[in-house]
C-alpha cells in the first residue's frame, strides 16, 4: 500500500495456487489446449525432418550415383523439403489460431468473472481501492494472463523438450560432437541467463522510471493552471528534467547492457560453431563423418540456439504473468458482500414498504461505535427524516437498509424480515436512492435515469421526468433523452442532475425511496423545481431522509435527532418542539438566524 | 522544383528540431557510423569462409588449413562483435540525449502555453506527443541510422556477392522475397486497423470498468449489478473476436513470411543442387549462397519496418512542430510592486470559441485589504472573474484595473505573484503533503509550513495520514478526500505569501464547522490583505465589505450581507434555505 508502484513491479513468482485457481478457467477448453500440445509436437517432428532431408540429399544425389537417377532423386528430396516447410507453416497458422482461441477465451472468461466479482463486492473494500486501480486489473492484468496461457506455459515446456529432443537427436547422429554440444551449451546459456538478468534489471529500471516521468509529465499538463497560477514553470521543468535525465540514465544503461548481451552471446554462439566446425571438420576428414551428416548436425545445432536465448526472454514474459496472476487472484479471493447465501428470500413488489431498525449497532473498528442501539420504525407510506451534525451517523443508517453494509448488532427488517436473510438483489430493486453528490454515467441521458435498464421503455422514463418536473429540461437539450452526459455530467448543473437522480429513483417506482437531501443552493427557480420533485417523490411512498431543509422535516411522520450515532430525540415537529430540547434548539437557531 | 521544395520544408519541420539535437553529438554519430560497413564486410566474409572450408574438406582437406580457418573465423566474430557493439552503442546513445533533450524542450514551451491552449488540447493527446510521438522521433534519430546504414552496406554488397555466382537463382529467390515484401505491404494497413480496433475495444471496457467502479453505489444500491456483468459480457465478446481476428491476420502473415522463406530455400537447393550435380557450382558455394540468404533476410525485414514507420514518425514529428509553433504567453509587462487596489469596470468576457460571455457588463472597486464575496450557481461567471484577475486570459482593453494599472499592460507574473488561488477542484501532485504545501516556494521554513497547515485546518486530517506530512496524496498516493484536497490547495495558497487570497469556492467540501474556523482565522491574520472568496455557501459571506450575487454572468444584487438580506431578494432566500440546513447538522451543544 505505501508503495505507490506496486503495480509496475513486474516480478511474480510461480505459485501452485495459481495452477488450482486457473484450473477452473482453463477445463473447459482442454481439448483445444490438448490440440495445441499436439501440434507442437508434430511441428516439432517436422522441423527436425528438414535438415534430415538435406543431409541425405547432399550425401546422396549431390555427392554421386547413377547419372540418370541424381536428378530424380534430388527431385524426390525437394519434393519432400517444401512438404515439410509448407506443413510446417500450416500448422504454425493452425497453432497461432488455436492459442489465441484459447487464450483469449480464457481471459474472457476470467475477466468477466472478476469484473463480476468485483461488482458484487461490499463498499468497505471499494472505499479502500481506487476504480482505476481495479480497472486496471481488469484490463492489463487479465491480459498479461493471457501470457501466461496461450503461450507461455505450453511453449516454454515445449521449448524444454524441444532442446532435451534436439541434444538426444545430436546423440544419434555422433557422440563426439554432441557431447562438445553438450559441454558448451551450459556456458552460452549461462551467459544468455546472467547478461539477460542484467539486461532486465536495467528495463526494470527504464520502466519505473519511464512510468514516474510520464507520470509526471500528465500531472504537470493537468495542473498547469496551479503551475502558472504560484509562477512555477521553471522549478517544475527542473523536475521533469531531473527525472528525464533518470531515464535517459537508465536506458543508456539498458544499451549497454543489450549491447554486450547481443555482442556476447552471438560471440559464444560462434566460438561454439567455430569449435563444431573444428571436430565436425576433423571427423569428415578423417572420413568417419559425410559431408550431409556434418550439415545435419550444423543446422540441429542452430535449432538449438533459438529455444537457448528465448528461455531467459520467455521467463521474464512468465514472471509478469506472474505476478498479474498473483494480483487477480487476490481479488478473486476477497469474499463478496453480502455473502452467498443460498436460503436467501426473495421479496416481491407490494407497494409502501416496512422498515425496522430493531437496537442496531454499527462500527468499521471495534470500540468505535459509529451507531448504537438505534430502533425506529417507518411504517408503510411514513416519511421519517433524520437530522444532526455531519459525522452522526446518519449516512450509514441509510447505507444498512439496502445492506450495502451489515449491522454489527441488532436488526434491520425490511417488511418484516431481516435484511440479511432476504436475496439482496431483489431486496435492492424496491429501493431507489437519490445521493447528494449524483453519479452520472457516460451515455444518454435515457440510460442514466433508466441506469442502462433497456427493460424499462421511454414511456417510463418520460413519465418519470414528468412526475419530478425535469421532463421541460429534458426536451430543451440538443437531443433529448438522446443527448450524451459527458464525462462525470459536467453537462449539467447541479440542479439538473438532482432532478435527474430523482427521475432515475422514480422511473423503478420503488416501495422505498431512500434521500440524502442535497444542501441548498443560491438558485432559487432550481431550488423551486428541487421542492416540487422532493414533493413528487414522497408522495405515496416509504421514505427516509437525511433532511437539509426545515420544510422537509416539518412535512415528516417523524424526527430522528442523531448524534454521535443515537437517536437523542425523535418525534413528530410538534411534538419536538414542546419538548424544547435538541431539536427545538435547532429551529430555533433557524428563527435566530433569518 | 516548387514540390521538392515544399516537401524538403515538411522534412525539415517534421524533423529540424530533433536533427538539431543531434548535431550536438556528431562525433559520436560518425564513429559509430564508420563501424557499420566494417560490421557488414565481416559478417559477408564468413559465409564464403565456410563454403570454402566445406569444399575443401569434401575434397579431403587438411587439418592444419581447417585449423587456420577455424582460427580466422573465430578472430572476424570478434571483430563483427565488437564492431556491432560500437556502432550499436553510440548510435543508440545519441538518439537517447535527442530524445532526452527534446522532451525537455517540450515540457518547458508548454509550460509557458497559453491556458486558452489548454482548454482547447486533451491531456490525453498533449501526454501522447510528448511519449509516443517523441519515440517515434527518436527512431529516426538513431535505430534508423544504426539498422538502415547497416542495410545499406549489406543489401547491396550481398546481392553483388550473390549475382557473382549465379544470377537467375539470386534473382529469382530476390523475387520471391519482392513478393512476400509486396504482400505484407498490402496486410500492414488491415493489421493497423484491426489493432486499432482492437484498442478502442480494450479501451471501452476500461472506460465502462473504471464508470463503475467509481460509481460502485449506485451500481449497487440499484442493483445493477448483474445487468452492468451483461454489459460488460457484450463488449467483452467483442474484444474477443476482434481480437482472433487480429490473429488470425497476424498469423497468415507468419506463416506466409514463414512458407516464403522455405520455398526460397527449397528453390535454391534444388536449382543449386541441380548445378552442383552438373558441376557448375560446389556444394560449398551452394552453402554460401543459401549463408548470404539468411544475411539479408534482416536488412530485407528492416526496410520493410522503416517504410512503415518512416510515415508514422514523420506525422509525429509534425505533431511535435506543431506544439512548438503555438506562441507562449507573453511575458512582456511592468511588474511595478502591486498593493492589491482593484477596479473593474464595464467588463464583459466571452471565452475564445463560446457564443455566451462569461461575464456581462460587470463593474466593483474593491480598495487594498477588503474583501470582496462572489455568490451564485455553477457557470455564474465567479471563477471567469478570479481567472482573469490572474490573467489567464485576456480581458478587454480598460476594463479590469489594478493599483491603475490595467491588467494588460502588467507581466502576468506580477499579478500571480499578487494573488494566491485556491480552487474548488484543487490539483495535487503525486508527492507528499508537505511538498505539494509548499508548492510554490524553492525552500520552506519549517514553521511557515506548520502554521499554514494549522491555517487551513490540514492538522487535524494529519494523524489519519500513515506518514503525517510526508505522506504521498494523488494519483499514485493516498487518495485524499475532497475536503482534504481543498484545505492543502488552501495551504498551499498561504504559504505561498502572497498579499492578496483568491478562494474559488475552496472549502465547499469542507464541513461548515470547520470553514468558519478557517475563515476567521484568516481574517484575523490576513487583516489588511485583499480576498475575493467565492461560495455557494452564503455562511462565509457575513464578513465581506461587498458581495456581488451573479447569475449567468450579470451582477443581480450587490452589498454588504446586511444590506442583500434587507433587500430579501436572491440572496436573502438563499441564506436562510442554508441556513436552515446549517441548523439541522448542528451540534446539540451549539444550540441558543
Amino acid at each position: 500500500m505505501s508503495d505507490p508502484y506496486l503495480d509496475d513491479a513486474p516480478e511474480g513468482r510461480f505459485q501452485l495456487r495459481f495452477l488450482r485457481q486457473l484450473g477452473p478457467f482453463v477445463r473447459p477448453y482442454w481439448r483445444g489446449f490438448a490440440a495445441c500440445l499436439a501440434l507442437l509436437f508434430v511441428s516439432f517432428v517436422l522441423e527436425m525432418l528438414g535438415p534430415w532431408l538435406l543431409r541425405h540429399a547432399i550425401d546422396g544425389p549431390m555427392s554421386g550415383g547413377p547419372e540418370g537417377e541424381r536428378l530424380g532423386t534430388l527431385a524426390w528430396y525437394g519434393l519432400g523439403f517444401l512438404g515439410t516447410t509448407a506443413g510446417g507453416a500450416l500448422l504454425g497458422y493452425v497453432y497461432g489460431l488455436l492459442t489465441a482461441w484459447n487464450g483469449q477465451r480464457v481471459i474472457r472468461d476470467v475477466r468477466r468473472h472478476l469484473f463480476g466479482h468485483l461488482l458484487d463486492l461490499g463498499l468497505s473494500f471499494h472505499e479502500k481501492n481506487p476504480a482505476g486501480k481495479l480497472t486496471t486489473r481488469i484490463t492489463s492484468d487479465v491480459e498479461n494472463l493471457n501470457e501466461l496461457i496461450a503461450t507461455g506455459v505450453l511453449q516454454s515446456v515445449f521449448d524444454l523438450l524441444k532442446i532435451g529432443g534436439v541434444v538426444i537427436v545430436l546423440f544419434f547422429l555422433d557422440v563426439e560432437l554432441a557431447l562438445f554440444t553438450v559441454a558448451t551449451t551450459p556456458v552460452v546459456v549461462l551467459l544468455s541467463v546472467l547478461f539477460r538478468r542484467n539486461a532486465q534489471r536495467a528495463y526494470r529500471a527504464v520502466r519505473t522510471r519511464l512510468a514516474l516521468q510520464n507520470a509526471y509529465a500528465t500531472e504537470l499538463i493537468g495542473g498547469v493552471r496551479t503551475t502558472r497560477a504560484f509562477g512555477r514553470e521553471a522549478a517544475v521543468a527542473q523536475r521533469y528534467a531531473e527525472r528525464n535525465r533518470d531515464t535517459a540514465t537508465a536506458w543508456r544503461d539498458t544499451v549497454f547492457h543489450f549491447s554486450v548481451f547481443f555482442s556476447l552471446v552471438d560471440l559464444s554462439l560462434r566460438a561454439t560453431t567455430v569449435g563444431l566446425l573444428w571436430f565436425g571438420g576433423s571427423a569428415v576428414i578423417e572420413g568417419t563423418m559425410l559431408p550431409g551428416q556434418f550439415v545435419q548436425f550444423w543446422i540441429y545445432f542452430g535449432l538449438l540456439s533459438g529455444p537457448v536465448r528465448e528461455l531467459g526472454e520467455k521467463y521474464n514474459v512468465l514472471q509478469a504473468a506472474f505476478a498479474s496472476c498473483e494480483r487477480v487472484f487476490q481479488l478473486l479471493d476477497e469474499p463478496r458482500f453480502p455473502p452467498p447465501n443460498p436460503q436467501a428470500v426473495r421479496t416481491a413488489r407490494r407497494g409502501a414498504a416496512k422498515v425496522e431498525f430493531d437496537g442496531v449497532g454499527f462500527h468499521y473498528v471495534a470500540g468505535t461505535p459509529v451507531l448504537e442501539n438505534v430502533t425506529f420504525t417507518a411504517l408503510p407510506g411514513q416519511t421519517i427524516a433524520i437530522v444532526g451534525p455531519t459525522g452522526a451517523g446518519k449516512t450509514t443508517v441509510l447505507s444498512l437498509i439496502a445492506r450495502l453494509r451489515d449491522v454489527s448488532s441488532g436488526s434491520v427488517r425490511f417488511d418484516g424480515t431481516d435484511v440479511r436473510e432476504l436475496d439482496p438483489y431483489s431486496l435492492r430493486s424496491r429501493i431507489a436512492f437519490v445521493a447528494q453528490d449524483v453519479f452520472l454515467f457516460t451515455g444518454t441521458v435515457l440510460d442514466n435515469v433508466r441506469l442502462f435498464d433497456r427493460k424499462i421503455d421511454e414511456a417510463r422514463v418520460w413519465k418519470a421526468l414528468e412526475t419530478v418536473g425535469a421532463a421541460a429540461f429534458v426536451r430543451q437539450l440538443p437531443q433529448g433523452l438522446s443527448t450524451q452526459v459527458e464525462e462525470r455530467g459536467g453537462t449539467f448543473s447541479q440542479g439538473e442532475r438532482q432532478l435527474l437522480a430523482f427521475a432515475r429513483a422514480l422511473v423503478v417506482e420503488p416501495d422505498l425511496l431512500v434521500l440524502d437531501e442535497a444542501t441548498a443552493s443560491i438558485d432559487s427557480e432550481s431550488e423551486a423545481r428541487l421542492q416540487y420533485a422532493l414533493e413528487a417523490s414522497l408522495r405515496g411512498r416509504t421514505a427516509l431522509v437525511v433532511a437539509h431543509r426545515l420544510s422537509t422535516v416539518r412535512r415528516a411522520d417523524r424526527i430522528l435527532v442523531l448524534e454521535k450515532g443515537r437517536i437523542v430525540e425523535a418525534g413528530t415537529h410538534r411534538e419536538l418542539m414542546e419538548r424544547q430540547g435538541v431539536y427545538a434548539g435547532m429551529v430555533g437557531h433557524v428563527e435566530a438566524g433569518a | 522544383m516548387l514540390f521538392s521544395l515544399s516537401w524538403s520544408r515538411s522534412i525539415a519541420r517534421a524533423f529540424g528540431r530533433p536533427a538539431a539535437l543531434l548535431r550536438r553529438h556528431t562525433g559520436t554519430v560518425v564513429i559509430g557510423t564508420l563501424f557499420i560497413p566494417v560490421h557488414a564486410a565481416v559478417s559477408l566474409w564468413m559465409p564464403r569462409l565456410l563454403g570454402d572450408t566445406l569444399d575443401r574438406l569434401k575434397a579431403g582437406g587438411a587439418s592444419d588449413a581447417l585449423r587456420h580457418t577455424c582460427w580466422l573465423l573465430l578472430a572476424l566474430a570478434v571483430v563483427e562483435s565488437a564492431s556491432r557493439y560500437v556502432s550499436r552503442k553510440t548510435l543508440i546513445d545519441a538518439s537517447r540525449h535527442v530524445e532526452e533533450h527534446l522532451k525537455n524542450d517540450l515540457i518547458a514551451h508548454l509550460q509557458r502555453l497559453p491556458i486558452a491552449w489548454y482548454d482547447r488540447s486533451r491531456t490525453g493527446d498533449v501526454v501522447s506527443r510528448l511519449t509516443q510521438d517523441v519515440e517515434l522521433v527518436r527512431f529516426v534519430m538513431g535505430p534508423l541510422l544504426l539498422h538502415g546504414g547497416s542495410t545499406l552496406c549489406l543489401l547491396p554488397a550481398g546481392m553483388w556477392l550473390m549475382m557473382s555466382m549465379d544470377v537467375p537463382v539470386t534473382l529469382a529467390s530476390l523475387g520471391v522475397f519482392a513478393v512476400l515484401f509486396v504482400a505484407m505491404r498490402a496486410m500492414l494497413p488491415r493489421l493497423h486497423t484491426w489493432s486499432k480496433k482492437s484498442q478502442e475495444a480494450i479501451a471501452e471496457i476500461s472506460q465502462r470498468a473504471q464508470e463503475d467502479f467509481a460509481g460502485i453505489r449506485v451500481v449497487q444500491q440499484f442493483g445493477a449489478s448483474r445487468r452492468e456483468r451483461a454489459a460488460m459480457a457484450t463488449k467483452n465478446r467483442r474484444y474477443l473476436l476482434v481480437n482472433l481476428r487480429l490473429v488470425r491476420l497476424r498469423s497468415i502473415l507468419h506463416a506466409t513470411s514463414h512458407s516464403t522463406s522455405g520455398v526460397v530455400m527449397l528453390g535454391v537447393l534444388f536449382v543449386g543442387g541441380n548445378q552442383v550435380i552438373a558441376g557448375a557450382i560446389t556444394i560449398g558455394q551452394l552453402f554460401q549462397f543459401t549463408g548470404y540468404l539468411a544475411l539479408l533476410t534482416f536488412p530485407l525485414e528492416i526496410l520493410g519496418w522503416t517504410l512503415a514507420t518512416l510515415p508514422r514518425a514523420y506525422a509525429a514529428g509534425i505533431r511535435i512542430a506543431e506544439i512548438f509553433e503555438v506562441a507562449p504567453e507573453t511575458t512582456a509587462g511592468a511588474a511595478p510592486p502591486l498593493r492589491g487596489h482593484l477596479r473593474v469596470e464595464k467588463l464583459t468576457f466571452t471565452y475564445p470559441g463560446a457564443s455566451r460571455p462569461a461575464l456581462e457588463n460587470v463593474s466593483f472597486e474593491l480598495d487594498p485589504g477588503r474583501t470582496l464575496g462572489l455568490v451564485g450557481p455553477v457557470g455564474s461567471g465567479k471563477s471567469t472573474l478570479l481567472a482573469l484577475l490572474m490573467r489567464f486570459y485576456d480581458p478587454p482593453r480598460g476594463t479590469v484595473f489594478v493599483d491603475g494599472h490595467d491588467v494588460l499592460d502588467l507581466a502576468p507574473h506580477s499579478l500571480r505573484q499578487l494573488f494566491a488561488l485556491a480552487s474548488q477542484e484543487p490539483f495535487l501532485f503525486s508527492d507528499t503533503v508537505a511538498a505539494n504545501v509548499g508548492f510554490a516556494r524553492d525552500a520552506n521554513h519549517a514553521d511557515a509550513l506548520d502554521a499554514a497547515v494549522v491555517a487551513a485546518a490540514l492538522d487535524q486530517d494529519l494523524p489519519q495520514l500513515d506518514e503525517g506530512l510526508s505522506t504521498i496524496v494523488g494519483e499514485r498516493g493516498v487518495t485524499l478526500s475532497g475536503g482534504q484536497k481543498q484545505r492543502v490547495a488552501l495551504a498551499r495558497a498561504l504559504l505561498s505569501e502572497r498579499p492578496g487570497l483568491l478562494l474559488d469556492d475552496t472549502m465547499s467540501a469542507v464541513d461548515p464547522i470547520t470553514e468558519r474556523r478557517i475563515l476567521s482565522g484568516l481574517g484575523q491574520e490576513r487583516r489588511g490583505r485583499t480576498m475575493l472568496i467565492a461560495s455557494h455557501r452564503l455562511s462565509v459571506m457575513t464578513a465581506a465589505d461587498l458581495i456581488l450575487v451573479l447569475e449567468n454572468g450579470h451582477v443581480r444584487e450587490r452589498g454588504d450581507h446586511r444590506t442583500l438580506l434587507a433587500a430579501r431578494g436572491l440572496y436573502a432566500s438563499a441564506f436562510r434555505r442554508q441556513s436552515e440546513a446549517a441548523a439541522l447538522e448542528s451540534r446539540s451543544q451549539e444550540g441558543p
